[in-house]
């Protein structure tokens, strides 16, 4: 009884230092408004510019570019926006912050899990009016298949995050790291469906674009929006890639941190 | 709370940071732990506090190994950093306050703990403005309070009072004194030698990894050669017969540092004399001259062969 009682009151415990470090990334993220305005005005441009063009200029019988795309450009802003966190990990490891943070009483996969928490919190803050002006466009009121939309999203969010955390500890050089996480966004994001049909796309681009998560996350968003239906095919590999970069951040940490390093 | 260092080494690559590294520090100690830059201070710190994993050997905090229970170390341990390490979006306050919440500060006694230490280290002032903006002695001021707030069982302070003006200098000692009478055990990282004589019940001397030496600071000036230290500082040192001085009756070891000469000696009022006049004799003039009881530096000298820098 008094085991589990303290097991309790320690499981509450670590609940709490987990939520305070994903707040640390929201306040991070509160403190600089200029990059919500900044991206935000990209993203209003993208909709009201590029995707109504795009949408006169495609023209497919019962295909609605101009909701393909918008909902393809919020998944292209949480997917940049995720990556962020890889910038801000590299950054508090060349600074010496990230031994700060590793002597904090804290499990090193409780805080890789705090880390793409909060990382991925941060992308749906983001994005979240966004969202919502896409929705209002385009009329997506059902409160159960928005709900669903964004576990999709925070998922994937969660996957990015991890991945970008994996290489900023793994990567030792500015120049390489930099390199690195472009063609990691260049891979998920280009060359996905998330602004393009498949269809569209030229036969390389089109052969890769499956196995991207960002083509997996925005294909059952629009399926869940646009039909009410959930492509499980997609969720099961989302759901894998976010495992598959968690289990990969975690052991990065242990490794290659707990291992040392030294300029 | 005791800390046990047990053959600690820690590599990284070809780099021997740490090589079996043998300590105890006794609960509710203030170890002084000295050493030039690059001696290995930092990396024992961060093995202790397991942000690296040992090579060999291992640390055992308060019974518990490094190696076997790291997150049950780190609840017991606070740092506060040679390098201000903290958010430089933030304000002061927030980065205290999120400080005293991730380590565990009862949410009871949070709020007035923060605003205690920020009204006595003069931060209460600024506590609104963002870090970035703040002076360096400000900002160490900073990440000083993040221990004084977290009131660890193991505190470490890496060079507490670097960038500070004389009088919170003299307020950080008294805080840290507090923490002691408190029962912590504290390390104390420092470069300065009156720091650490002031301070520190034991101090440990380290040089490229290793100890090497321990004690008081009492006994470890007792143990430099001779006692007394004679420093010269002559018009021309490359033209001084070094051996001719060794020869010198009561004179026990010396050195030459930045155009000084130090000499190890016994019964300094009665070498004093000799030396100037052996220097007389080799056509040396003497800018200063003192003589003077040996401190942790010359320990260090005698030690390490070279002096400390900040």
């Amino acid at each position: 009884m008094a085991t589990t009682a303290q097991n309790l009151l320690q499981d509450k415990a670590i609940h709490r230092l987990l939520v305070t470090l994903v707040a640390r990334d929201l306040r991070v993220l509160v403190k600089a408004p200029w990059i919500i305005v900044s991206r935000g005005l990209a993203f209003v441009v993208q909709i009201f510019v590029f995707a109504v063009l795009m949408s006169r200029l495609v023209d497919v019988p019962g295909f609605d570019f101009f909701t393909y795309y918008a909902l393809g450009t919020v998944l292209v802003t949480v997917a940049s926006v995720a990556f962020l966190t890889g910038y801000d990990v590299y950054e508090e490891n060349e600074t010496g912050m990230l031994d700060y943070l590793l002597s904090l009483p804290l499990s090193r996969r409780g805080y890789v899990m705090a880390r793409s928490v909060g990382g991925a919190l941060r992308s749906l803050v983001y994005v979240t009016p966004l969202f919502a002006i896409v929705a209002f466009l385009r009329g997506f009121f059902n409160p159960i298949d928005i709900a669903v939309s964004y576990v999709m999203i925070f998922l994937l969010a969660t996957g990015i995050t991890g991945l970008s955390i994996s290489v900023a500890l793994s990567v030792r050089n500015q120049d390489r790291f930099d390199v690195s996480l472009a063609l990691l966004e260049l891979f998920f994001i280009r060359f996905s469906t998330a602004l393009y049909p498949q269809a569209f796309m030229p036969l390389a681009a089109g052969m890769i674009a499956p196995f991207s998560p960002v083509t997996m996350t925005s294909d059952a968003v629009r399926a869940i929006l646009g039909h009410g239906t959930i492509d499980l095919l997609g969720v099961a590999g989302l759901l894998a890639f976010v495992i598959s970069m968690l289990a990969l951040g975690a052991a990065i940490y242990l490794r290659k941190i707990e291992g040392g390093y030294f300029d | 709370m005791t800390i046990i260092f047990q053959n600690l080494t820690k590599n990284f690559k070809n780099v021997v940071a740490v090589r079996d590294f043998n300590l105890t520090i006794e609960d509710g100690e203030i170890m002084g732990l000295l050493g030039p830059n690059g001696a290995g201070k930092t990396t024992l710190i961060l093995t202790m506090a397991t942000v690296y994993h040992p090579s060999r050997g291992t640390v055992l905090v308060n019974g518990s190994d490094v190696k076997r229970a790291p997150t049950l170390v780190r609840s017991m341990i606070g740092i506060a950093f040679q390098d201000p390490r903290f958010d430089r979006l933030l304000s002061v306050h927030e980065v205290l306050d999120w400080h005293a919440k991730i380590t565990g500060v009862a949410k009871g006694v949070r709020a007035s703990r923060v605003e205690d230490v920020m009204r006595r280290l003069g931060l209460w002032e600024v506590r609104k403005r963002r870090t970035w903006a703040l002076s360096g002695g400000m900002k160490k001021r900073v990440e000083d309070s993040k221990v004084f707030i977290q009131r660890p069982p193991v505190a470490v302070f890496d060079e507490p009072t670097a960038y500070l003006d004389l009088q919170t200098r003299l307020l950080v000692w008294d805080m840290i004194k507090e923490m002691k009478e408190e029962g912590r055990t504290i390390i104390l990282a420092t470069n300065m030698m009156d720091e650490a004589e002031k301070l520190s019940d034991r101090v440990t001397i380290m040089n490229l990894g290793r100890l090497v030496a321990l004690g008081t600071p009492s006994q470890l000036r007792h143990n430099v050669k001779g006692g007394e230290v004679i420093e010269v500082k002559p018009s021309d040192s490359f033209k001084i017969d070094l051996e001719a001085l060794r020869m010198l009756p009561n004179v026990e070891d010396m050195s030459v540092s930045d155009g000084t000469l130090k000499l190890f000696v016994t019964e300094g009022r009665k070498a004093l004399p000799i030396i100037l006049e052996k220097l007389s004799e080799q056509g040396i003039g003497v800018e200063s001259i003192y003589l003077k009881e040996a401190s942790l530096e010359d320990v260090f000298l005698q030690y390490a062969g070279s002096k400390l820098t900040s």
